[in-house]
């Protein structure tokens, strides 16, 4: 991937929170090149700081949140000039990044549509705010989004509530309304843990469907590593407010090499073996108001090296596409090795190869 | 595993039927429902929302009325009108553990009484003091330290106020216990803390589990049988590795194709099947419950069980 291609580039970005005078590092200095086109997975638990990540890029951060450091540059074009998103202030100069540029799809659909308001028009305000059409047209552009998501009768559809909808079509209607902005990425927070499996296949499948005819670039985000190895081209596992690891998906799901990532797909339930524990990574994630002392997983780590509790790791390349910040991949450190699970993924890896 | 002859049966449930509503706003949310769940077994029951599966669970708890058919626990009938004294045994014998560990919780309740609360119930005999001991050794069993009994549930996280609340369902000692979706609103990682735990407690006490997922991944690890149920009616029944490995109804097909499997390459392989419930024509054949294959039912006609056992062959 060239230079050329990254649609955003977040470079040593920190976010504080200040919350009744104690401050909370929730992003401690990541960096990311997210590429066009591309779909990228953002990985990690509850508090990890992946929805506080994603929402920095487009200026939703809470009134007690700020950038503290690092630069955050949005491309509109290829090669062109970039838009310097971590120096954006007033809500004036975001209204032009947001919805139009960067567009996101919430959790619940329950809670992110109006009840209030047919679900047409809350499509057509869209349309009619950021595309500039009026009437007779706006309204036709509506019914094709609304059949581009896979509603049927769009015509009936539009005039009706969202409380006329199952969990699924909601949701549909949210990504709908996303793309009638029109934008370049689309950042989707957990768009399917509230839905059933079966569901969430389908809307996962729609969001595959819906980057190629609008050229999205797709920011997935999730705690369940099973959930977008359907659709992602890359994974960010991230912990503590840090990446931790990123690489291709084969990379990622075939070949880990941080503890955290492996921890958290031995802890699957798909990877549980009957009548036997599963993994369960122990202790609690890190408290993010202290100062936190070399990498962030080694309390929770059984394997961890003396060197994790004193210095915080950089990042180590295994390819050029896949680096992790772990000193286990520094040249001098002892051999450990990966947990069962990991293994027999590799294993079904080399599977599909000689299969091809 | 020991042949169903040799195992106790523990509750049975007969033609269920459930109906919201009367007159012409009935609505039937479970339709002739039959199963066994044997002493011991974890009973996976797996459908989407609106399927009747949380339905099935209250009913087995008499929070819900039913309007047909029986439930029997121990071979005594539980739903309906019964006896004081098999009231009092079965809210000790059976208790539920919830899906949403941030709505169960009484938020202005000391985590002591939110546990300690069904004792006054079922044991009043016991002193205030006896009660905090068996809240303390409660709260040790499901992992948690005995100090939390004096706190508040705002004060822990969602995988620790997920043991308070299996804490409260194990301090009066059940027998039985429905756990609806306990593990759907929790974090990954956190997810396997409370399976381990279930299973511990399972092997320690032989506790038996009604199982009510949407997630057949997370069913063939924690279940011995499945059973699939859509639109109320039950439509698939079989031991777990038998449903996983040999699904016979189009709609469990549906749901085992759905699962999200951590290996890209085979996901991005995968078609998924899309039930359609026209596929059926119940016109001139009206479906029956048959056994196609060993300790494997059905709910289909007979020119499908022959259809869909020569399919399954096949693949």
């Amino acid at each position: 991937m060239e230079q050329n291609d990254r649609i955003l580039s977040v470079q040593d970005l920190h976010v504080k929170f200040d919350l009744r005078g104690r401050v909370l590092h929730a992003i401690r200095g990541v960096d990311l090149e997210l590429y066009r086109g591309e779909v990228l997975a953002i990985v990690g638990e509850s508090g990890s700081g992946k929805s506080v990540f994603t929402k920095s890029f487009m200026g939703l951060l809470d009134a007690n949140g700020s950038i503290t450091g690092g630069t955050m540059d949005y491309y509109p074009t290829p090669g062109g000039e970039p838009v310097r998103l971590s120096c954006l202030k007033g809500e004036k100069d975001w209204l032009r990044i947001r919805g139009r540029e960067i567009a996101m799809v919430m959790q619940d659909p329950m809670t992110s549509l109006n009840p209030l308001k047919t679900i047409g028009e809350q499509i057509m305000e869209a349309v009619c705010l950021h595309q500039g059409l009026k009437g007779a047209a706006a309204r036709e552009k509506t019914l094709e989004y609304l059949r581009d998501v896979g509603i049927r009768d769009p015509e009936q559809r539009f005039r009706q509530y969202p409380h006329e909808f199952s969990g699924g079509m909601r949701q549909r209607v949210v990504i709908a309304i996303a793309l009638a902005c029109s934008p370049r990425i689309l950042i989707c927070d957990e768009p399917t843990t509230a839905l059933d499996v079966t569901i969430q296949a389908q809307i996962l499948q729609l969001l595959k469907e819906m980057r190629q005819k609008y050229h999205l670039t797709i920011v997935m985000i999730t705690h369940d590593l099973g959930v977008v190895a359907n659709i992602a081209d890359r994974v960010a596992v991230m912990y503590a407010g840090d990446i931790v690891e990123i690489g291709t998906a084969d990379e990622i799901y075939y070949d880990p090499r941080h503890p955290y990532t492996w921890a958290l797909l031995s802890s699957m339930p798909q990877m549980g073996v009957k009548g036997q524990d599963l993994f369960n990574i122990l202790g609690t994630p890190p408290n993010l108001f202290a100062e936190i002392r070399g990498d962030a997983f080694a309390p929770r780590n059984p394997q961890a090296l003396k060197i994790d509790f004193v210095k915080r790791p950089p990042y180590f390349s295994v390819t050029p596409t896949h680096k992790a910040k772990t000193w286990l991949l520094d040249p001098r450190a002892p051999q450990v090795e990966p947990p069962a699970a990991v293994k027999l993924l590799r294993k079904e890896a080399s599977v599909h190869d000689r299969t091809r | 595993m020991t042949g169903p002859a040799e195992k106790e049966v523990l509750l049975e449930v007969k033609d269920l039927n459930i109906t919201y509503g009367t007159g012409r706003r009935a609505y039937d949310a479970v339709q002739q429902a039959n199963f066994v769940i044997y002493k011991g077994e974890t009973f996976g029951l797996v459908g989407e929302s609106g399927s009747g599966k949380t339905t099935i669970g209250r009913a087995i708890l008499r929070i819900l009325p039913t309007s047909g058919g029986e439930i029997l626990y121990k071979g005594q009938k539980i739903n309906g009108r019964i006896s004081r004294a098999l009231d009092k045994q079965l809210t000790k014998e059976i208790q539920m553990i919830f899906q949403d560990p941030q709505s169960s919780l009484n938020e202005r309740a000391k985590v002591s009484y939110i546990v300690g609360e069904g004792l006054q119930n079922v044991r009043p005999d016991l002193s205030p003091a006896q009660r905090e001991e068996k809240v303390r050794q409660a709260l040790l069993d499901v992992g948690l330290l005995p100090e939390f009994a004096s706190r508040f549930p705002h004060e822990f996280s969602g995988g620790q106020r997920q043991r308070i609340g299996i804490a409260r369902a194990l301090i009066v000692e059940p027998e039985f216990i429905v756990a609806d979706e306990p593990i759907s609103a929790l974090d990954m990682s956190i997810r396997a803390q409370v399976l381990n735990l279930l299973r511990h407690l399972q092997k320690e006490r032989g506790i038996t589990y009604l199982f009510i997922a949407h997630d057949l991944s997370v069913m063939r690890y924690i279940s011995d049988r499945i059973a699939v149920i859509h639109r109320g009616r039950i439509l698939e029944l079989a031991d777990a590795e038998e449903l996983v490995t040999h699904p016979l109804h189009p709609y469990t097909r549906s749901l085992l194709s759905a699962i999200p499997m951590p290996d890209p390459r085979r996901e991005r392989q995968k078609t998924l099947l899309v039930y359609d419930p026209a596929i059926h024509d119940y016109s001139v054949e009206t479906p029956q419950w048959r056994q196609l294959r060993p300790r494997h039912w059905v709910l289909c006609s007979g020119s499908e069980a022959a259809q869909w056992l020569n399919q399954e062959e096949r693949s």
